[in-house]
């Protein structure tokens, strides 16, 4: 196993291009190899995969270059220390290591000051919708979840990123891309929606 | 209490601030307590998260980076773990122990009445009022917590041990909503201490917020 991320999975993808089922099954194996033999190469090539995307993450966030560099790094550690933890049928990787930053918002929030809420938005709606009762496995989900979105228009897949990934409020979404509020509610519900119904036909 | 297998009940709006991190640090740590001790996956919203990661552009590090990440990976192996100070505590979800061992750490546990101790978690980073207020509460084994009420509304959460009220008995991953006005007493069934994590919103921020997540799990 090769330190320098070009290792049995094939060059690493490039910036704007998600990750295939090969060379997710293959992160997993190499956290795997953290968690049982604290194999130095396999967290490096993790390091070099995941650390510059994390740092643009919370540079995105707010954070200035010297705090998203110093987070980054301490997210890293985090996979290494927590790599035992990780469940392979339960999460990818790159959810799994985003998580672990997201839960790193706090500190740039701490940093920066930047209000973390809306206090006009509720946070916490029943939709009113029934939930289906047909519970999918975790990676059956993960598998059709990619293939949704890989589906959607770049406008709709836009908003979801900033919704879902950077965590704009929608109306925080609304002056970003200068929508009237209520078109970007429906385009989000649409996008979410689609998915949904993809999950539900298949 | 009936358990839920699905959190598609929630909308848009509420599923991205708790996959993105955006929702009040307190309650996102509340609802990631409760959904992973009943095994809910909040799904969707995480992957999409998850996906946009590898999609994300990259942004230089500095180059001796995977070196510093080594060495503060073994200054840690050279340090000393610290233990959790109540070992039913290991148990709840690997992030929520992190929060407490901080706690630990910061403040500690503080008395909270005759045979109960509590430990705030200090999620908000300013101590600004009107954000919701995170604490786990020990109750000794078989102690009664003396009735009481709350400024606002309360959402507790059973993460080890066991406790009842004039309700119903609470194991892990069970939880119960009180308004303000209504009076409880939750007691701690005996032989061993009971800890739930507790938030109130003291009135001002989550009205009607709690409410909605008690019939998102319990209708």
């Amino acid at each position: 196993m090769r330190s320098d991320g070009k290792g049995s999975g094939g060059p690493p993808k490039p910036p704007g291009e998600t990750l295939g089922d090969l060379e997710r099954t293959r992160f997993a194996d190499l956290l795997g190899l953290i968690a049982t033999r604290q194999d130095r190469p396999a967290f490096a090539e993790l390091f070099a995969y995941y650390a510059p995307r994390v740092k643009s993450y919370l540079l995105r966030l707010g954070a200035d270059n010297a705090q998203a560099e110093e987070i980054a790094q301490d997210v890293m550690v985090t996979v290494w220390r927590k790599a035992a933890l990780f469940d392979r049928a339960q999460a990818s990787v790159s959810t799994w290591i985003f998580r672990i930053a997201r839960n790193r918002r706090i500190d740039v929030f701490r940093r920066t000051k930047k209000p973390d809420l809306d206090p006009e938005e509720p946070m916490i709606l029943p939709s009113g919708v029934e939930a289906p009762d047909a519970r999918i496995e975790a990676m059956e989900t993960e598998t059709r979840v990619r293939a949704a979105m890989k589906d959607l228009p770049e406008d709709q897949l836009q908003l979801l990123r900033l919704a879902f990934y950077e965590g704009l409020s929608h109306r925080e979404i609304a002056e970003k891309l200068d929508l009237p509020l209520g078109t970007v509610k429906s385009r989000i519900r649409l996008a979410f929606g689609k998915m949904k119904a993809r999950l539900d036909n298949d | 209490m009936m358990k839920v297998t699905s959190a598609t009940m929630m909308d848009e709006a509420t599923r991205a601030a708790l996959a993105s991190g955006r929702a009040e640090p307190s309650l996102g740590l509340f609802i990631d307590t409760l959904l992973e001790m009943r095994g809910v996956s909040e799904g969707e919203g995480a992957i999409i998260a998850g996906a946009t990661l590898e999609a994300e552009i990259m942004s230089d590090m500095s180059p001796n980076a995977l070196d510093m990440a080594f060495a503060a990976i073994d200054r840690g192996r050279a340090a000393p773990k610290r233990a959790l100070v109540y070992s039913e505590l290991g148990q709840t979800p690997a992030f929520l122990q992190d929060v407490i061992l901080a706690a630990e750490a910061d403040r500690g546990w503080g008395y909270g009445g005759p045979g109960i101790r509590r430990l705030a978690l200090d999620m908000s980073g300013d101590k600004a009022g009107g954000a919701a207020k995170l604490e786990i509460i020990r109750i000794g084994a078989g102690v009664k917590v003396p009735w009481h009420t709350h400024k606002g509304q309360e959402l507790t959460l059973c993460i080890a041990g066991e406790f009842s009220d004039h309700n119903a008995v609470y194991g892990p991953g069970d939880f119960s909503v009180y308004d303000g006005a209504t009076r409880h007493q939750p007691v701690a069934a005996a032989g061993a201490p009971a800890f739930a994590l507790a938030i109130t919103d003291d009135g001002l921020r989550f009205e009607g917020l709690l409410g909605a997540l008690q019939k998102l799990f319990n209708a």
